[in-house]
């Protein structure tokens, strides 16, 4: 019956869509941040969030902070309500509902 | 993505893209949520135990001005800068702590106008209670109601500050602490002077640094749970 989001229902992208949802709507994290909440190498999540990118879960803005470049990442409405869906989902296939 | 720093994955990219059954990818979900909300809030317990400490030493100072007359007796020039001193160095290290949990955070709008109001109302509390104190000295009220007034004034306000903090934020342990500031705020006069400010001392002080403890065991819990939901 209902599918799972495919680009959602990877670990590594669940995660960092986990962490992201804990943000306040609008919100955003930068990315080192994000890095050290999660645990993982910069490259596993910058391959990972692309692949959210490319599905437009997630909102990339670029930042100064200085003269340091600081990228900011956060759950776009698309991926909040894509979050909360596969969270039901995954509720229904559990049985919780 | 800008930030890739092309190094390869340590925990084996292939299997960090496979999805784990439907309930194993739910605790996953879930640990990593209560992981994130507790590395944000792992400050808390440090600010709690400070504050736990502020109140210990700072009434503590002021009841040893007349508690333990006449065997011993703090000067008034030693207590008063104890009690400013703590509260000084408890504020600056609570915000530099705040600040530091922060970093690399952008909230929206509605929240930056939020937490701007409730850190100002601080302020205004503060320095509304003093201007009221001085009122009520010019209208005649005694020192000695005076010792009652200040310290009872200001924990009554740090209790509903606590509260509505808890009420933006819904934080619960805040709530607790709140209800509980507004409790012994009322009763310390009762207690008369100067066992009022050991009252203070040990009711907020203890019971802070029982919060204190209580939220690092908590967070070291979440934390074990978190750690045992994902590998890397």
């Amino acid at each position: 019956m209902d599918e799972l989001d495919p680009v959602i229902h990877a670990q590594a992208r669940l995660r960092i869509m986990a962490a992201l949802s804990t943000l306040e709507a609008d919100g955003s994290i930068s990315f080192p941040r994000l890095q050290e909440l999660l645990d993982m190498t910069a490259g596993n999540l910058s391959t990972h969030l692309r692949k959210l990118e490319d599905a437009s879960y997630v909102d990339i803005t670029k930042a100064h902070k200085g003269r340091t470049p600081i990228t900011y990442l956060g759950l776009s409405k698309k991926g909040r309500r894509a979050f909360e869906d596969y969270m039901d989902t995954l509720r229904t296939v559990l049985g919780e509902q | 993505m800008t930030d890739n720093s092309g190094r390869t994955d340590a925990t084996g990219s292939p299997d960090t893209d496979a999805p784990l059954d439907p309930a194993a990818m739910y605790a996953l979900l879930q640990n990593q949520q209560r992981s994130v909300e507790t590395q944000m809030g792992a400050f808390v317990p440090y600010i709690t135990l400070a504050w736990g400490l502020t109140w210990l030493l700072g009434f503590g100072a002021l009841w040893l001005i007349d508690g333990l007359q006449p065997a011993f007796s703090l000067p008034l020039g030693v207590a008063i800068p104890i009690f400013i001193g703590t509260i000084l160095v408890s504020g600056w290290f609570s915000a530099w702590l705040g600040i530091r949990s922060g970093r690399g955070m952008r909230g929206n709008a509605a929240s930056a106008f939020t937490g701007t109001v409730y850190g100002i109302t601080w302020s205004i509390g503060a320095t509304a209670l003093a201007v009221f104190g001085a009122a009520l000295r010019y209208q005649g009220m005694s020192a000695e109601l005076a010792n009652f007034y200040y310290p009872s004034a200001y924990v009554l306000f740090a209790g509903i500050m606590y509260i509505v903090a808890a009420a933006i934020w819904h934080a619960v342990p805040s709530l607790i602490a709140g209800c509980w500031l507004v409790i012994i705020a009322v009763a310390a006069p009762f207690f008369g002077y100067p066992g009022h400010y050991l009252f203070l001392a040990l009711a907020g002080g203890l019971s802070f640094l029982a919060l204190a403890a209580f939220g690092a065991v908590h967070q070291r819990r979440v934390r074990r749970a978190a750690n045992g939901g994902h590998h890397g």
